[in-house]
């Protein structure tokens, strides 16, 4: 029989135990390692992960499987991770020393992992690559961290915001689609109803709505960094057109009552419900809004603050190569294989179609003829990238989040929201 | 002699089931001793889990821990986590406790409602969070969409949106996840109170409030506090349907300090002072359930 002391005793201590695994399980297992990708024989294994915009299409998969079947001495293992948690597995990845050989990649994510070593420079394989000079020529900057630096992503697919609007709407109300900031505003108010539950703009103030913001902010004339790479995230242009940006919710009452918290799903079922008019993305959700709203479905690119010197967002998905891959020529044969002619017309023409980044793709009749790929293409001239900073990660992970909720609820100002990412961008 | 020789062979025999044991305590020493004491040693550096060469890894004392008490992100998290955590596990177990004394009862039917009422707890976490965010959808939720039809319109509101409405909705969430397991739990621990007493109970003609609160209040009583700890552990851990949902937003409306350590760790990379955040809640955590076992330990039910 066990005394009463000691029962208590073991009580005590197995909670004490489970409390404290509970709390730190979760972070001290990042640690863990689980071992190092291998390669053997005359086939090089090739480890790639990669997420896909719309899982239930297999676009990479069935890449792979093409190029395995025509690379008889690489074979590439594809790992898809959903896009929400792809950040923190390849962190944990990283961490435990077990990094895939080669990973599908923002542009957001460059900064961090290029300052901390971890990624192959391909320059000089890009010097050797046959479709170099196809490449439409600014799209290199987005796998620079500077514009000296050695390229470390290859682009792969690159997206532009524009704007989404209803046709039907725009014509029952007798309105032009936007060009101007001040047009954008005039014709949201109008086709504002709350009573109706409709509004005039579908704001994303919820995950991944940093790009939407960038838009316009780039579209207000407002930068990030200037041209020497200085953070003026806190410029008073850019609080200027952050304080607009916040007015659309607060002063001016264009968008729905959730815009605060709203995220990809709710914007796209907004928009295909008619809840709103008008909704900031890039060609990725085209396939899905033409399904839904057919020839009620109008493109034209961002407003602008002032026409004569356009702006919009650019963010490149593109492809790495880790350091610490022992097969890291097989790897470049597959992504350099990836960004190819064949491959970039595969992954263009499907569900998961993003823009091309070659000029001989690009200038295809498939592409240069929809409307929806001409104006997102023609956007690329003037399209403001993220910049390759470390702090991008920290601010398109949380921080622009938590900053631009408070603003929108009258929390804190323009200012304050702006003074925290230009600190955070700055590594502060 | 033969006193000499039983000796080793009853070390051995009483060393047998240390022998046995041990497989179980590698593999949880490992997988579970190694990452606890890995979070505690990081908590005292600043730490970058991209730093692969530890070449930026450095000693930072408490510092960690300071710049997380000061941060007022964290202390809106660690309020939230308060209101969170004693929240749910207050309604789960009122609620629980009311669907064992139901479930207890003699119905038709009773089997089949046992079996179903364990739906929300063996409901997935991603797919309790999708199908909650659009109950709750601000726009299209079943829930304004009934409040309208009833004419009770008024009462719609943007449930995630809003920071006075936006925890308590999520809170209804794991509320809903987890009064089954309070429910089965104290169901359990109900069926096995002697039918003698119940019966005497009866004899002596005594209310059902009586009878619950004089004798099977007292039986289920070691039930009650365990289950009462474990879900107090686990809720304080738990958010999957923060990150699913609202990611601690608006603001910092629904941030608590697991999902705040999370987004520090993973989007800061700061994994010192993440480390440091768990840490600090597993003190606190500790200090309530001991302070917590004292209380039960003198009020005798840790004897029962």
């Amino acid at each position: 029989m066990i005394p009463e002391t000691r029962q208590k005793t073991r009580v005590v201590a197995s909670v004490v135990a489970s409390l404290l695994t509970s709390a730190l399980v979760t972070l001290g297992a990042a640690g863990v390692s689980a071992g190092a990708a291998a390669s053997s024989g005359k086939v090089q294994t090739v480890h790639y992960w990669y997420w896909e915009d719309d899982p239930a299409v297999p676009t990479v998969p069935d890449l792979i499987s093409k190029f395995n079947a025509t690379h008889p001495g690489i074979h590439v293992v594809g790992q898809l991770v959903p896009f929400n948690s792809y950040q923190q597995k390849l962190t944990d990845a990283v961490a435990a020393g077990d990094a895939p050989d080669a990973a599908r990649f923002k542009d957001w994510w460059l900064g961090e992992y290029a300052h901390k070593h971890l990624l192959v420079s391909l320059t000089p394989d890009i010097h050797k690559w046959t479709f170099a000079s196809d490449v439409v020529s600014k799209y290199w900057d987005t796998g620079r961290t500077s514009p000296t630096s050695p390229v470390y992503m290859l682009p792969d697919e690159y997206i532009t915001f524009y704007l989404y609007y209803r046709k039907d709407w725009f014509a029952a109300a007798h309105l032009s689609p936007p060009r101007t900031f001040s047009q954008f505003v005039t014709d949201a108010k109008k086709l504002t109803d709350p009573a109706r539950h409709r509004y005039g703009f579908a704001m994303r103030g919820g995950g991944g709505g940093q790009d939407q913001w960038y838009a316009f902010l780039a579209a207000g004339g407002a930068r990030l960094v200037n041209r020497h790479g200085q953070v003026v995230a806190n410029s008073p242009k850019a609080i200027a057109v952050n304080q607009w940006y916040i007015d659309l919710v607060r002063k001016y009452h264009v968008a729905p009552p959730t815009a605060v918290s709203d995220s990809y799903p709710q914007l796209i079922a907004d928009f295909e419900a008619g809840e709103t008019a008008m909704m900031a993305h890039h060609i990725g959700s085209y396939t899905i809004l033409k399904d839904a709203l057919g020839n009620k479905l109008g493109v034209v690119p961002m407003p602008q603050a002032n026409p004569s010197h356009p702006g919009t967002m650019g963010t490149m998905t593109g492809n790495v190569i880790f350091r610490s891959s022992p097969v890291q020529q097989a790897a470049w044969t597959f992504i350099s294989w990836l960004s190819s002619p064949y491959a970039i017309n595969i992954l263009d023409h499907s569900p998961n179609a993003e823009l091309p980044i070659l000029k001989s793709v690009v200038d295809e009749p498939y592409f240069q003829k929809n409307p929806f790929w001409k104006v997102a293409l023609d956007e690329e001239k003037y399209a403001h990238d993220w910049p390759p900073l470390p702090g991008v990660a920290a601010v398109s992970g949380h921080v622009w989040e938590r900053t631009m909720d408070q603003a929108l609820l009258g929390q804190i100002t323009s200012r304050q929201m702006m003074d925290t990412i230009a600190a955070t961008l700055k590594g502060k | 002699m033969s006193t000499v020789s039983s000796r080793p062979a009853g070390r051995a025999r009483r060393l047998r089931p240390l022998w046995y044991l041990m497989p179980a305590a590698v593999v949880v020493l490992g997988i579970i001793g190694y990452p606890v004491v890995r979070a505690i040693g990081f908590s005292f550096f600043h730490y970058n889990p991209l730093d692969v060469t530890g070449a930026h890894v450095r000693f930072v004392g408490l510092s960690n821990y300071l710049r997380a008490l000061t941060n007022p992100g964290f202390q809106h998290a660690a309020v939230n986590s308060v209101i969170w955590i004693f929240g749910v596990v207050t309604v789960q177990f009122l609620l629980g406790l009311m669907g064992a004394v139901i479930l207890n009862q003699r119905f038709r039917g009773r089997d089949v409602v046992r079996g179903l009422v364990l739906i929300p707890w063996a409901t997935p976490s991603v797919l309790a969070a999708m199908m909650w965010m659009w109950i709750l959808d601000g726009n299209y939720g079943v829930l304004n969409d009934l409040l309208h039809r009833v004419g009770l319109g008024f009462l719609a509101q943007p449930w995630f949106s809003q920071p006075g409405t936006a925890l308590g909705s999520l809170m209804l969430i794991d509320v809903w996840q987890g009064i089954p397991f309070f429910a089965v739990m104290l169901l359990a621990a109900m069926q096995t109170i002697p039918g003698e007493l119940l019966e005497a109970a009866r004899l002596d003609r005594a209310s059902a409030w009586r009878t619950f609160w004089a004798i099977k209040l007292p039986i289920i009583a070691p039930t009650v506090m365990i289950t009462t700890l474990l879900r107090i552990v686990w809720t304080a851990s738990y958010m999957d349907l923060i990150l699913i949902i609202t990611q601690g937003g608006p603001g910092y409306a629904t941030l608590t300090v697991p999902a705040d350590a999370y987004y520090t760790a993973y989007t800061d990379f700061a994994f010192g002072r993440a480390g440091a955040m768990a840490v600090i809640q597993a003190l606190v955590l500790l200090g309530v359930v001991l302070a917590y076992l004292r209380l039960l330990s003198r009020q005798g039910i840790l004897d029962a």
